[in-house]
């Protein structure tokens, strides 16, 4: 366990908080609680579920209520209620892809750095890491404080692969190749998991291999298409090709998402995979996963060479609503949950913290392991993109994916297909005009 | 003698007294919002902009949802699994209410036992249905002793979502039958009986068009909601693998809810409901033609 | 009413098909039902285990995990509430207006029952969020009245269709023998027809409920932390990308779904009430 506990932590804060607050008085009145809308998975919110939310009350009195709903409603709430112009929510988690059609709607959180800094120096916005600001900002505005940071990186269970003959995780695509064969042993245990259902998880488990063979999806600006090119086509092949020709990947794979991706490595279904960075915590924990304490971590293969490789950053922000009756309260909670210490907690409750100091805590490191491969990919990381236009174009991916990796077609017809939905799409959004 | 003033007015207009709180009610809360959606459905509009700034485009979402061909893709699927489902639900149903009309002691078990299935969550029983179909973990494959993806195959997706389908709601079909058979009246049978009909014969001769409007209310009913079946594919596969499970309902949601186009999503709700109102009136029609003659 | 007749011998075989039948039908519908039983009583590890586990020891820790989660208990009371509400509001009035549809030939009768259907066939998706922006803007936003309000829309009509099949069987003898003793025609409706058309009543009502307790979309739009139903709270153990919390979905699913057994257990009695109470005889 780090060294730090609750009582650390209250004591931490409320030090940090009595020292500023000699400086300014709170000008707004106290509520007795603060709205936060979040998604309702509860193993990376631990901390601020267990430790943060509690002892903010206890220094406070605010209560803060937790309404946590799936994706679907989630966003939903979020659209329906803050367009509204409703009160009633005062903070709001939400995620990059959001972060076009929130933007509207929340404070311009740089400011609220400032504030937070000229509080609380010890907040350290340096630390945070620059892909986060970078996925966090839309249109020159950044929408939340980062609070959770996924890069897609390999998960390898090391001894398989030195067994094989690998010594270190594979650096290209065909050497992945070679490795997935060489430790594939069905039906027991394939070389590679994926994440085959054709759903929420589709895009993030397929794009990684897109963009690390140097393909590329578009540009919302010019409605420029680069996904069916030769380059996106050959990434997304080899994908399916590893299921289909190679057969290294479990059938069952193709109804897996989410859940069942780390069910499939904590039961020792695969050798490898390339999927969530803060994977790597459930699958190498000894109590929950059968594999615990076999898993290493690299920055994923790149075709031709390595230097191609380039991971999907996807994250989750903290923001405060335009909206909402006390900001500066909304403010103090959000400086208590993305504090280092706050952060570092969070590691262990499942969280991808977006601060260096979290990332490269010694500590950390060697209890976690995956942390430096992490921020190593979210320094040349691509992130999801954020223009409200996206959603529609992501669904029209899934099914080109879902079509290849089930063989109906090749990458290349599947992708055209896609682009050309794509079109129809971008025309109907007024991105492209003719 | 009528005695009370109140009475007599409250008789006159007992049509009005009992009707109206209805079609209030249906107005206010659905009405407005359904209203309200038809309209979107002819503009362009975002949750961001004021209720009626939209675009007016005419009839160009309707083209947009029609030319599309996973939209297009769908509407066999849905019309294949109606059909497939509400027959078997409407043929088990009708089985198993006649085996618990019997009057056995013991009974209230088994009639209480075979709605259980429609009472559960549905998220729950689907997610359930998923560990069962699991090639791993899942007993089916056991007992078949292969291992088969029920879930991931484009060929063996649709009949996995179909038997559950079948399973969660034969019961609705019990239901309806079971009190549509408990409120006949025993005399026709007692004649057929005296007649020297035998069993089989009174069941098709006599029951059987007793029974008649209860089977049409059974029958609509079960094809608007299999129509709009949504739960169990939003559980189990999200309309994968390569959209061979992509229902109408599906593909409206996830054009509402995470493509957020609420135009394109209300003209395909509408034509969708247009598509349900045509097999109801085909429904109505032919039964209706056979009560008769 | 079906009795089984015949000589005795015949009686006893083909009561003892019909008990088999049944029982084969029971088993079949109610494994998937045991095996979330199973799965509640199951640890992480055990539900995972391949192959499947039939026998094992049980445990009841996830029973109290999610009873004693104070959001659990909460949404439990409110699932009560807003469902017993809706069933209520629902068949209080949709069944006078069913049985002026079966038995008095207004004007329009046919068109309003037919628009009534065709309301139904909306899929609820394309209404909520105008029904969340209606209710937004009367301050009905995250209460539970908007709840029951949506599920009551959604449940009269079928209320309204099924009934009506209901009263258009029952014999007009039956009124008329009411009012030849002097009362109206809402006395006549309340205490000649009603107690008659118990199964479709029991019927509509199990309907119904079983439509409210379980609907999620809606709820989990025009709801808070505060008056959030049942299914929306069970979907925070789908944890999204951290692993499914098996053994709190099934626990509470178990517990979810059990006062709607219970109901219809009891229901059952009313369900299966016939004619033959003696209304008009001779």
């Amino acid at each position: 366990m780090a060294g730090f506990n609750r009582r650390q932590l209250l004591q931490g804060s409320a030090a940090g908080l009595l020292a500023a607050s000699t400086r300014k008085a709170w000008s707004q009145a106290k509520p007795d609680k603060l709205v936060l809308v979040c998604e309702n998975s509860r193993a990376w919110k631990r901390t601020l579920l267990e430790e943060v939310a509690p002892a903010f009350e206890k220094i406070h009195g605010i209560k803060i209520e937790f309404t946590m709903l799936p994706v679907d409603a989630w966003r939903a709430r979020l659209k329906a209620e803050l367009s509204a112009g409703s009160t009633g929510i005062d903070l709001a988690m939400l995620s990059v892809q959001m972060s076009g059609w929130m933007s509207a709607h929340v404070l311009d959180h740089n400011e609220v750095v400032r504030k937070i800094m000229a509080r609380d120096p010890a907040f350290a916005w340096d630390d945070f890491l620059n892909g986060g600001k970078v996925a966090g900002t839309y249109d020159g505005k950044l929408v939340g404080i980062p609070y959770r940071l996924t890069a897609q990186i390999l998960h390898y269970q090391k001894a398989l692969l030195q067994q094989a003959g690998f010594a270190q995780a594979p650096r290209t695509y065909a050497e992945f190749e070679k490795a997935a064969l060489a430790v594939n042993s069905p039906p027991t245990r394939y070389g590679f998991g994926l994440m085959g259902k054709q759903g929420a998880g589709t895009f993030t488990n397929v794009v990684p291999w897109i963009f690390s063979a140097g393909g590329r999806l578009l540009d919302f600006k010019t409605g420029e298409i680069f996904i069916d090119d030769d380059k996106a086509a050959a990434g997304l092949q080899f994908y399916a090709d590893l299921a289909q020709k190679d057969k290294v990947v479990p059938p069952e794979a193709m109804t897996w998402e989410f859940d069942e991706i780390i069910a499939g490595a904590q039961k020792d279904k695969y050798a490898m995979s390339v999927t969530f960075s803060s994977y790597g915590t459930l699958f190498n924990d000894p109590k929950l996963s059968t594999t615990g304490g076999r898993w290493a971590w690299s920055t994923m293969p790149g075709h031709p060479s390595k230097e191609q490789n380039r991971s999907l950053i996807d994250g989750q922000f903290m923001a405060i609503s335009k909206y909402s009756r006390y900001p500066d309260w909304a403010m103090e909670f959000v400086r208590m949950a993305c504090s280092k210490q706050a952060m570092v907690r969070s590691m262990e409750g499942g969280n991808a913290p977006p601060r260096g100091s979290s990332l490269r805590d010694p500590q950390m490191v060697a209890k976690l392991g995956w942390p430096s491969a992490a921020a190593e990919a979210i320094e040349t990381g691509i992130p999801i993109s954020q223009d409200p236009a996206w959603d529609g174009l992501e669904i029209a991916l899934r099914t080109g994916v879902s079509e290849t990796l089930l063989g109906q077609k090749t990458a290349k017809q599947a992708l055209q297909g896609v682009a050309s939905e794509w079109r129809r799409n971008l025309r109907r959004a007024g991105i492209l005009k003719s | 003698m009528k005695t009370a003033s109140l009475e007599c007015y409250f008789d006159r207009y007992f049509v009005h007294a009992t009707v109206l709180p209805t079609f209030l009610m249906m107005l206010c809360v659905f009405g407005l919002p359904l209203l309200f959606s038809f309209y979107l459905s002819f503009t362009g509009w975002g949750l961001e902009q004021p209720l009626f700034a939209g675009r007016f485009v005419g009839l160009a979402n309707y083209d947009d949802v029609l030319t599309n061909a996973v939209f297009t893709k769908a509407i066999y699927i849905t019309l294949g699994y109606t059909a497939a489902t509400v027959a078997a639900q409407m043929l088990l149903g009708l089985g198993i209410a006649l085996l618990l009309n019997i009057d056995l002691p013991g009974m209230r078990v088994f009639r209480t036992a075979l709605i259980v299935p429609m009472m559960m969550t549905p998220i729950v029983g689907a997610l359930c249905w998923k560990l069962l179909l699991d090639p791993s973990h899942g007993v089916l494959n056991q007992w078949i002793g292969e291992k088969i993806v029920w879930l991931g195959r484009p060929d063996t997706a649709i009949y996995a979502i179909w038997v559950v389908g079948v399973w969660q709601n034969t019961a609705y079909v019990t239901l309806i039958l079971l009190a549509g058979l408990r409120s006949l009246p025993s005399e026709p049978l007692e004649a057929a009986a005296i007649d020297g009909a035998n069993r089989l014969q009174a069941f098709l001769f006599v029951t059987l068009p007793m029974l008649r409007p209860y089977l049409l209310v059974a029958l609509l009913l079960r094809t608007i909601f299999e129509f709009r079946a949504f739960d169990n594919i939003y559980a189990m596969t999200g309309g994968g693998p390569a959209n061979s499970t992509m229902m109408l309902s599906m593909y409206t949601y996830l054009v509402t809810f995470v493509q957020f186009d609420f135009s394109i999503g209300a003209a395909a709700a509408w034509l969708m409901l247009l598509m349900s109102m045509i097999l109801c009136v085909l429904f109505i029609l032919v039964i209706r033609r056979r009560e008769a003659l | 009413m079906a009795a089984v007749v015949g000589s005795p011998r015949v009686r006893r075989m083909e009561s003892a098909l019909i008990y088999a039948a049944l029982t084969v039908l029971v088993l079949a519908f109610l494994f998937p039902v045991i095996w979330v039983l199973g799965l509640s009583l199951k640890t992480r590890a055990q539900v995972f285990a391949s192959p499947p586990l039939y026998l094992w020891w049980p445990t009841f820790q996830n029973y109290a995990d999610v009873l004693t989660r104070s959001d659990f208990v909460r949404a439990f009371i409110n699932t009560l509430i807003v469902s017993t509400s809706a069933v209520a509001l629902s068949l209080g009035v949709g069944a006078p207006a069913a049985y002026a549809f079966a038995r008095f030939p207004f004007k329009g009768r046919s068109i309003l029952f037919f628009a009534l259907l065709v309301m139904r066939m909306l899929p609820p998706i394309a209404v909520l969020v105008p029904m969340y922006l209606l209710f937004n803007k009367v301050g009905l936003a995250t209460t539970r009245l908007s709840v029951v309000l949506a599920y009551t829309t959604f449940s009269l009509p079928l209320v309204v269709w099924i009934m009506r099949g209901y009263f258009e069987g029952l014999p007009v003898e039956l009124e008329e023998s009411a009012w030849i003793d002097g009362a109206s025609r809402f006395g006549a409706f309340l205490y000649a027809i009603l107690p008659l058309a118990r199964p479709g009543l029991v019927a509509a009502s199990i309907l119904c409920l079983q439509l409210a307790w379980n609907d999620f979309l809606f709820s989990a739009v025009l709801t808070n932390n505060a008056t959030q139903t049942l299914p929306v709270m069970m979907a925070a153990f789908n944890a999204g990308d951290s692993g499914m919390d098996w053994g709190g979905l099934t626990a509470s699913g178990m517990l979810v779904t059990l006062p709607v057994i219970l109901f219809s257990f009891a229901a059952q009695r009313h369900l299966v009430a016939g004619l033959s109470s003696g209304a008009v005889k001779g």
